[in-house]
């Protein structure tokens, strides 16, 4: 009956859940300003939330490190389907610079699927917007899926 | 008839229905309004509504180690006991449930959504839901002796006139007073108990610089954090409802009046007022506040309000 509305509140109202694997702070940065005044996410309805529990989106940044790598994939199994992963920068995607080193246990596909992935190093906040307007409708597809 | 009346009531007007499209239009107003401070340009109003159906649609998990019963009856029950409040709640001279001494009813029902997200967070099992409890029982303790105070004042104000100087704590004659003599916060007494309520209101919904016991940033939403899907949009829509009864309970106490006799028109001016408190008590504190600490927030509480609060009901036995 409500399936309608809630495929447009899938569309309006994706909260994210930031998870930092070791990242050099420059996608967490690039991430808060894309809820700053200036771009203002929130006018999309994205959200940060404070818990993996209440998120639709998981936004992943950083090469994982060994130290990260459990928690990665116990936060990830906590957050309720449908849900999507997206990948912040080239870290996640590549271990960027940090590549060899002896406590990068990275690239994150090891791991869990990537839906989107942001490239840069740092993104651009209109580049991380695009991204996270992709993965809503990733997002809505899933629910899709789920029915 | 009489049953049927009822039934519309609580199904509609004052109840269910009211409250869940007025507390989240409230809630949206609010959020637009703070976004708009902060040269945003903010999400939709409807933005709540958005909240609640994309939570509906979400995989509700139950931890292992929650007690599984209260872990999903909890939302429920603060739902339930919001909107019995909000039936009691006169509009100006409209009142569908008038007993004798409705403001105790109210103040009682009123803690219940706060034992509530205890209860919840506690079955919950998480240790950040462990802070989250303790801190929300500090904000229970801190507002609730102002409010009481200044609702006291209140009740003997009106008693003092209408009921031989016997305190009144009845609903329906706080509004009787008032459609005689002028709204109640422009008498000198009131004053102090007005801007005592009106510093209550944040922390009894829980925003932002009381909000220790939901504090996102350092305890990911205490009693909420291992809330999802259906539960959690139960309790935000609790959130939402606590502002719209709050608001209206301080409406009915300090603004009310005659009002023009038709329930349409009273009810749109009955919500046009929770706006404009919302506005003042909410969002501009919201806006320019940051969070305070548990022991700053109790210590806030029982200094200043309370010190407004006992003042207004030292000059209500002056008979000012
Ligand atoms: S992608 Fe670049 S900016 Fe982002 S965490 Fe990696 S090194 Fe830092």
């Amino acid at each position: 009956m409500f399936e309608k509305l809630i495929q447009k509140g899938l569309e309006k109202s994706a909260w994210l859940y930031h998870l930092n694997t070791g990242s050099c702070n420059g996608c967490d940065i690039e991430l808060v300003s894309v809820i700053t005044p200036r771009y203002d996410a929130e006018r999309f309805g994205f959200k940060i939330a404070g818990s993996p529990r209440h998120a639709d989106i998981i936004v992943v940044s950083g090469p994982i490190t060994s130290q990260s790598r459990d928690r990665l994939i116990r936060t990830l199994a906590q957050v309720p389907e449908p849900k999507v992963v997206v990948s912040l920068g080239s870290c996640p995607r590549s271990c960027n610079v940090f590549n060899g080193s002896y406590c990068v246990e990275g690239p994150l596909d090891k791991y869990a699927p990537i839906d989107v992935s942001i490239a840069g190093c740092p993104p651009k906040p209109e580049a991380i917007m695009a991204g996270l307007v992709r993965a809503v409708e990733i997002l809505k597809e899933k629910r899709r899926a789920m029915k | 008839m009489e049953l049927l009346k009822r039934i519309l009531y609580i199904l509609f007007y004052p109840g269910l229905l009211y409250c869940f499209v007025g507390g989240l239009v409230l809630a949206g107003i609010d959020r637009k309004l703070l976004a708009r401070m902060q040269k945003r340009v903010g999400p939709p109003i409807w933005q709540p509504f958005y909240d609640f159906f994309k939570l509906l649609g979400k995989e509700t998990i139950v931890p292992r180690n929650a007690a599984k019963r209260a872990f999903l009856a909890a939302p429920v029950i603060g739902l339930i006991s919001l909107i019995t409040v909000s039936l009691f709640i006169p509009v100006f001279k409209f009142s569908p449930f008038s007993t004798y001494a409705d403001l105790i009813v109210v103040i009682y029902l009123l803690t219940i959504p706060a034992v509530a997200l205890i209860v919840g967070g506690s079955a919950s099992g998480s240790p950040y839901a462990g802070v989250g409890i303790s801190r929300e029982m500090v904000a229970i303790i801190s507002y609730e002796l102002p409010m009481v105070i200044s609702l006291l004042a209140i009740a003997k104000k009106v008693g003092l006139e209408l009921n031989n100087g016997i305190m009144t704590f009845s609903l329906s004659q706080i509004v009787e007073y008032q459609a005689q003599n002028g709204p109640l916060f422009t008498k000198l007494s009131m004053i102090p108990a007005f801007i005592a309520m009106l510093l209550v209101i944040p922390c009894k919904v829980g925003s932002l610089p009381f909000d220790i016991a939901e504090a996102e940033i350092e305890i990911c939403e205490g009693p909420l954090v291992e809330y999802s899907g259906a539960p959690l949009a139960i309790f935000k829509l609790n959130h939402a409802i606590k502002m719209l009864v709050m608001t209206s309970l301080f409406v009915t106490l300090f603004l009310s009046g005659s009002g023009t006799g038709i329930l349409a028109v009273d009810a749109i001016l009955q919500f046009i007022l929770s706006i404009v408190v919302v506005f003042f008590s909410i969002t501009i504190l919201k806006a320019i506040t940051a969070r305070l600490r548990v022991e700053q927030t109790l210590r806030f509480y029982w200094t200043y309000p309370t010190a407004l609060a006992l003042l207004s009901l030292i000059l209500v036995y002056f008979g000012l």
